[in-house]
C-alpha cells in the first residue's frame, strides 16, 4: 500500500528567462509519508515556492516524475487536476487570498460542493471565530484572515495542506498561534501539512525540516 | 455562496461600470423593439386598412395621364362593363388655404371617419382645426363652394377634410378619383379587360395591392431592423470591452478560485453568466423603455388600437432573448482568457 503523500522523482522545473533558462527545480527527489509536518525553508531562489507550486498542481514540472497520493498528476486531465486541487489539498497563502466582497463564512463556504453552512461554521468555530461569520476580510485582523483561510483549506476536509510563507505576514503572537493550528491539524486530524517559510521560529513546529538550495534538497 | 453569486456580486459591486455597460445594450434595445414595433404595427395598420375595402378592383387614372381625376365619360365607360359591379367611387380634391394645401375627401361610409365632436357633413380632422383655427360653424372655400364644418375627427396625421362623396364629385366637376368595383370572374383578366376598354385608365387587383403593401412593409421592416441591431451590437462591444477589464482586474481574484479547484469551465461559466446577465437585464429594461416609446408614438399617431400589435410576444423574447445571447457570446472571447490564466501568474498579480 502506497502511503506516500507527495513523491517527488528527478523533477525539473525550468523557465525561460531571455535567452537563459533557468531550472527553479534541478532533478528534485523528495518524498512525503502521510500525517507527516514538513517545513521547507532556503534562500529566495531556491525553489521552495516553485516546489510548493508543483505539490499543489498549480504548476506542471518540465519534466521528471511527481504523484500526489499515488497519483501521477501527467496523466490527470485539467478538470481531475482542479477536483484533486479541490478535495484533496488545501491552500494557505502568505496573503491569505480572501475575496474581499464575501463574507467569512462565504469564504470558506466558496470551495464545497454541497454548500453545508453548518460545517463552515463549525470549521470557523474551532479557529476560534465564532461570531465572525460574516465579517468581510477587510474586517477581521491579519491573524483572523488566516485563520478563515485555513478554514476554507480544511472545508473539504484535504488529506494535505500547503502552506506558502503562512506566517509571513503576522506578528509573532498571531504567527504562533497560526502554527499551532497546523500542529494540531497535524497530530489530531492526521492531515500532512507542507510549510514553505523563512522564518525558523515557524519552522520549529514541523515534525521535518527540508534545505533548499538551487532547486534540490540539500539536508 | 457559489461562482453565480459571485458574478451576481460583481455586477453590484461596479454598478456605475454595470450600468454604463448595460446602456449601450439598454438603447439598442430599445431602438430595436420601438423601430420593430411601430413598424409591425402600422403594417397590420395598412393591411387591415387595405383588407377592410370590399373591391376586387381599384380603377384609378393612369400615371401617363398627367391628372388624378377621370372624367364623366370614362366613368361612365367604366360603369357599363358587364363584368364590374357594386361601383364605390371616390374623389380627392385639394384647396390651396393661406399658403397650404388642404386635402377634401369624398366619404362613402362615415363610420371609418372618427368624428369626436359634431356630426357628419363636413368634418375637418384635429390637424386642420389646429392648422386653422377651425371649428364647427367655420367656413371653408373650395373651389366656388362655400363648406360650413359640421364636425370634428381625430385624425391629426395630415390635413384632411371629409365631406360626402357626391358633394365631393359635385365640386370636381362630376369627376372621380377612383373607382372600387367588385367582379365577375378572375379579377385579373377583368383588370386586363378593363385597361384595355377604357383608355387612360390603370385597374389594379386587391391582392397585386396587398402584396405592393406587404413588399414595402417587409423593406421597412428589414431596414429598420437593420439600423437597430447596429445600435444593439455597440451595446454588445461594451460588453466585451467591460468583462476583459473585468477579467483584467480580476486576475489574482480568478487564480485564487483555480487554486482552490473551481475548473475551467466553472471559471468561463461564471464570466458567461455575468455577461449574460448584463444582457438579459438591459434587454429588459431596453424593451420596458421601448414599450413606453412605442406607447407615446402610438398615441401620437393615433394608432392606439394598433398598440398591441406594435409589441408582439415575438418581438419582446426575441430583443430580450438577442440582447441575453448575444451578450453570452460577448463574453466568450473574456471568458477563455480567464480560463487559461496560468494560477501561478494570476497569484502573483497585484
Amino acid at each position: 500500500m502506497n502511503n506516500h503523500v507527495l513523491e517527488f522523482k528527478d523533477v525539473w522545473k525550468t523557465y525561460p528567462m531571455g535567452d537563459v533558462h533557468v531550472n527553479a527545480l534541478a532533478g528534485l527527489n523528495l518524498t512525503l509519508e502521510e500525517g507527516s509536518f514538513t517545513a521547507v525553508m532556503g534562500p529566495s531562489g531556491s525553489g521552495k515556492s516553485t516546489f510548493l507550486h508543483v505539490a499543489g498542481i498549480l504548476d506542471t514540472p518540465s519534466r521528471g516524475l511527481f504523484r500526489i497520493n499515488g497519483r501521477q498528476t501527467s496523466e490527470l486531465s485539467l478538470k481531475e487536476q482542479a477536483l484533486l486541487r479541490r478535495n484533496e489539498i488545501g491552500f494557505v497563502f502568505q496573503r491569505f487570498n480572501l475575496l474581499s466582497q464575501l463574507s467569512a463564512l462565504e469564504n470558506v463556504m466558496l470551495p464545497m460542493i454541497h454548500k453545508d453552512s453548518e460545517k463552515a461554521m463549525g470549521v470557523l468555530d474551532k479557529m476560534g471565530l465564532d461570531g465572525k461569520y460574516h465579517k468581510r476580510p477587510t474586517q477581521l485582523s491579519g491573524g483572523e484572515q488566516q485563520r478563515v483561510a485555513i478554514s476554507r483549506a480544511l472545508i473539504n476536509d484535504p488529506s494535505l495542506i500547503l502552506a506558502d510563507e503562512p506566517t509571513g505576514e503576522l506578528d509573532t503572537g498571531n504567527a504562533q498561534s497560526i502554527m499551532h493550528i497546523l500542529q494540531d491539524l497535524n497530530r489530531d486530524d492526521g492531515v500532512s501539512i507542507v510549510v514553505v517559510t523563512h522564518n525558523p521560529s515557524s519552522a520549529s513546529f514541523a515534525d521535518e525540516i527540508i534545505k533548499m538550495r538551487d532547486g534540490v534538497v540539500i539536508k | 455562496m457559489d461562482l453565480y453569486k459571485l458574478a451576481f456580486n460583481n455586477i453590484r459591486r461596479r454598478k456605475m461600470r454595470s450600468a454604463l455597460t448595460m446602456l449601450g445594450i439598454i438603447i439598442g434595445a430599445a431602438t430595436l423593439m420601438v423601430l420593430l414595433g411601430v413598424t409591425a404595427g402600422t403594417t397590420t395598420a395598412i393591411k387591415d386598412e387595405t383588407n377592410s375595402y370590399m373591391y376586387d378592383l381599384a380603377i384609378s387614372p393612369a400615371s401617363t395621364t398627367g391628372t388624378l381625376l377621370m372624367d364623366t365619360e370614362t366613368v361612365s365607360k367604366i360603369r357599363n362593363m358587364p363584368q364590374l359591379y357594386d361601383f364605390r367611387e371616390v374623389t380627392l380634391l385639394s384647396e390651396e388655404i393661406n399658403g397650404t394645401r388642404l386635402f377634401f375627401e369624398g366619404t362613402n361610409n362615415w363610420k371609418d371617419v372618427r368624428i369626436i365632436n359634431g356630426t357628419e357633413g363636413v368634418v375637418i380632422n384635429q390637424a386642420v382645426a389646429d392648422k386653422f383655427g377651425y371649428g364647427i360653424g367655420s367656413k371653408i372655400k373650395v373651389k366656388d363652394q362655400e363648406l360650413t364644418v359640421t364636425g370634428i375627427s381625430k385624425e391629426v396625421t395630415a390635413l384632411y377634410v371629409h365631406i360626402n362623396q357626391a358633394q365631393a364629385k359635385e365640386i370636381a366637376g362630376n369627376r372621380v378619383g377612383a373607382i372600387y368595383v367588385q367582379t365577375n370572374g378572375d379579377p385579373k383578366t377583368v383588370a386586363d379587360e378593363v385597361e384595355k376598354q377604357v383608355t387612360g385608365v390603370s385597374a389594379v387587383t386587391k391582392s397585386d395591392k396587398v402584396e405592393e403593401v406587404q413588399e414595402m412593409t417587409n423593406q421597412a421592416l428589414l431596414f429598420m431592423g437593420i439600423i437597430a441591431s447596429m445600435a444593439l451590437l455597440v451595446g454588445i462591444i461594451s460588453v466585451i470591452n467591460t468583462m476583459l477589464i473585468s477579467v483584467m482586474e480580476r486576475t489574482r481574484e480568478l487564480g485564487v478560485l483555480k487554486a482552490i479547484g473551481f475548473t475551467n469551465w466553472e471559471i468561463k461559466g461564471s464570466i458567461l453568466f455575468e455577461s449574460g446577465f448584463l444582457g438579459f437585464l438591459g434587454g429588459v429594461i431596453g424593451v420596458t423603455l421601448g414599450i413606453i416609446g412605442i406607447i407615446v408614438i402610438a398615441n401620437a399617431l393615433n394608432l392606439e388600437e394598433y398598440m398591441a400589435g406594435m409589441m408582439p410576444v415575438w418581438l419582446i423574447l426575441g430583443v430580450v432573448g438577442g440582447a441575453t445571447i448575444l451578450s453570452i457570446l460577448a463574453g466568450l472571447y473574456p471568458s477563455m482568457k480567464a480560463s487559461k490564466l496560468e494560477v501561478v501568474e494570476a497569484l502573483r498579480n497585484e
